[in-house]
């Protein structure tokens, strides 16, 4: 991991078949190895911001560089560079992939055509099933595993393609408190290791005790764009999530 | 090709012509079902139909009007399946039943001028009247197939696994499908003068929806569904010569009975017995 910077400049994002873009003019600069925390109501935006910088989705105005490259152009080369743990996921219960499988799948991307995974991808998913002490769950299916076990293990994926930015929506969604708290100092490690980390995250017991860079999503803006130490993420990004619940 | 093991001629193309039409079908369709678009499948299949009947009545080569047909909604269909929107469904109901009309439209009208059209090959199936190449073109897309699963085998399980992860990963996920639906609409094309419109779409899911109710892993699917939809059909082919049965109903009809009693003992819908 050496961490990997995110240059947005002025960016619209619209889904496909739709005319109204959901981000909104977005501009931000974050720096190699930031532990950044993403905050805001339903439906702002914060999800489409996450695939704007790994280029899922297709940005129709401003520029977007991440890791140097240009994300429209260069959107494959960002992804493997950008390790992605999504919100929504289900699985089959009878889907015929292991734990093992699946973590190494983050290893796919890295691979060229027709590469079976080598000795060094092993070791990869080794470590990344080592440090998320998923060990016991390694041979079972993944279909058949408690929600939070499987994020575990989609996180586990991300981190054995040792990515410069790892984006994270909501990664504590699924999680108790004590695993949050052991997630938690998982991030702080890899952060800590220079890798950049941006996450969309309402739980706010359980940053990293170290400078977190907050932004605020409203509506497709970035309404707040700040520092400040962990503990006090919670109020600024309640005082700036606007709505009725504000 | 296996003329060392059949002696005739005729029931040795046939056996050819099976084997290869359900590597490839089985092989694609082991994706297809995995994917959940097994209804592309079933509609493409079906515009392969029309366009052969369509083909065929203004007297064009048949599979090259079937391959045309089959692209073009692959080429519809495509996009729409990307966003999964709740209306490709309907939309896919639709297709299907336009394609169908245009097939039974122009073969009617075909057998009402009379004129030596022969429907039934085109419905059911023939296996008794294989040209050469067409067995050759055959054995080229089964192992097109083959091939398209060994290259791409890591790229097609993480897409099988989830489209999002697989984009996330940096998987080209997009060129791939497309891969997939162009291979699909040769595959389907090329045997539907052996398989006959009818029943294409048997050869495509039903071998793998037998596969899976015994496979733990991708791969064990990959290879036991070929293997199950080959040697189904040699020994249709075999049969149906034998006791003189049309040999591509009498396939699929196997098809089904076996896909039945797989379900039945399969291991994954054993229900838990509490003691
Ligand atoms: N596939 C889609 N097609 C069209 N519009 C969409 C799609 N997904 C989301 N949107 C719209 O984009 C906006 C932002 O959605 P997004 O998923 O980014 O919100 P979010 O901040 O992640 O919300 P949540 O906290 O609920 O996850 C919403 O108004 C939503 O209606
Ligand atoms: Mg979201």
């Amino acid at each position: 991991m050496v961490g990997g910077t995110i240059d947005l400049a002025g960016i619209y994002t619209a889904y496909e078949g739709s005319d109204r873009p959901v981000l909104k003019n977005v501009s931000t600069s974050i720096a190699s190895g930031e532990f950044v925390v993403v905050g805001g109501p339903n439906g702002a935006g914060k999800t489409t911001f996450l695939e704007s910088i790994n280029g899922m989705l297709p940005i129709t105005h401003g520029q977007a560089r991440v890791c140097g490259l240009d994300v429209t152009s260069h959107g494959y080369a960002v992804r493997r560079r950008v390790g992605y743990v999504i919100q929504n996921f289900a699985f089959d219960p009878l889907a015929p992939f292991t734990v093992r499988h699946v973590v190494m799948m983050g290893r796919y991307g890295l691979l060229g055509y027709g590469k079976q995974p080598g000795e060094d991808d092993r070791q990869a998913v080794d470590e990344a099933i080592h440090l998320l002490g998923i060990e016991d769950l390694e041979e079972r299916p993944i279909g058949k595993l408690s929600g939070g076990q499987q994020q575990k293990v989609l996180i586990a994926q991300n981190l054995a393609k040792n990515p410069d930015i790892l984006l994270l929506d909501e990664p504590f969604s699924n999680l108790d408190l004590c695993t949050r708290d052991f997630i938690s100092e998982v991030l702080t490690g890899i952060a800590d290791a220079g890798c950049t980390v941006v996450m969309v995250s309402h739980a706010f017991d359980a940053l990293p005790t170290r400078e977190i860079r907050i932004l605020v999503m409203n509506d497709g803006h970035l309404s707040l764009d700040t520092c400040c130490p962990a503990d006090e993420v919670e109020e600024r990004v309640r005082t700036h999530s606007g709505g009725p619940h504000a | 090709m296996l003329e060392f093991l059949i002696p005739n001629n005729i029931v040795c193309h046939a056996v050819e012509a099976m084997l290869f039409a359900s590597i490839a079908c089985s092989v694609l369709g082991v994706i297809i079902t995995h994917l959940n678009i097994s209804s592309i499948g079933f509609t493409m299949t079906h515009a392969a139909f029309a366009g052969a009947a369509v083909g065929i009545f203004f007297g064009l080569d048949g599979t090259i009007a079937a391959i045309l047909a089959s692209l073009t909604i692959a080429a519809i269909l495509g996009p729409l399946s990307e966003k999964a929107r709740m209306s490709t469904d309907t939309i896919l109901g639709v297709l299907f039943g336009m394609m169908m009309a245009i097939a039974i439209f122009f073969i009617a009208y075909m057998q009402y001028l009379g004129a030596g059209f022969n429907a039934s090959a085109l419905l059911f199936g023939n296996v008794t009247s294989l040209y050469r190449e067409e067995i050759y073109a055959l054995a080229v897309i089964s192992v097109a197939a083959v091939l398209f699963v060994l290259i791409f085998f890591k790229e097609i399980t993480a897409i099988i696994f989830d489209r999002r992860i697989a984009e996330a990963a940096g998987i080209r996920v997009r060129p791939i499908y497309y891969a997939l639906l162009f291979m699909i609409a040769i595959s389907v094309s090329l045997s539907l003068n052996i398989i006959g419109g009818l029943l294409l779409y048997v050869w495509l899911v039903t071998p793998a929806a037998i596969a899976y109710q015994f496979c733990t892993t991708v791969r064990g699917l990959f290879l036991s569904a070929p293997l199950v939809a080959g040697s189904v059909s040699v020994a249709g082919a075999w049969i149906g010569f034998q006791y003189s049965l049309p040999v591509g109903p009498l396939t699929a009809v196997a098809f089904s009975a076996l896909f039945l009693m797989a379900v039945m003992i399969s291991p994954k819908r054993r229900v838990p017995t509490g003691t």
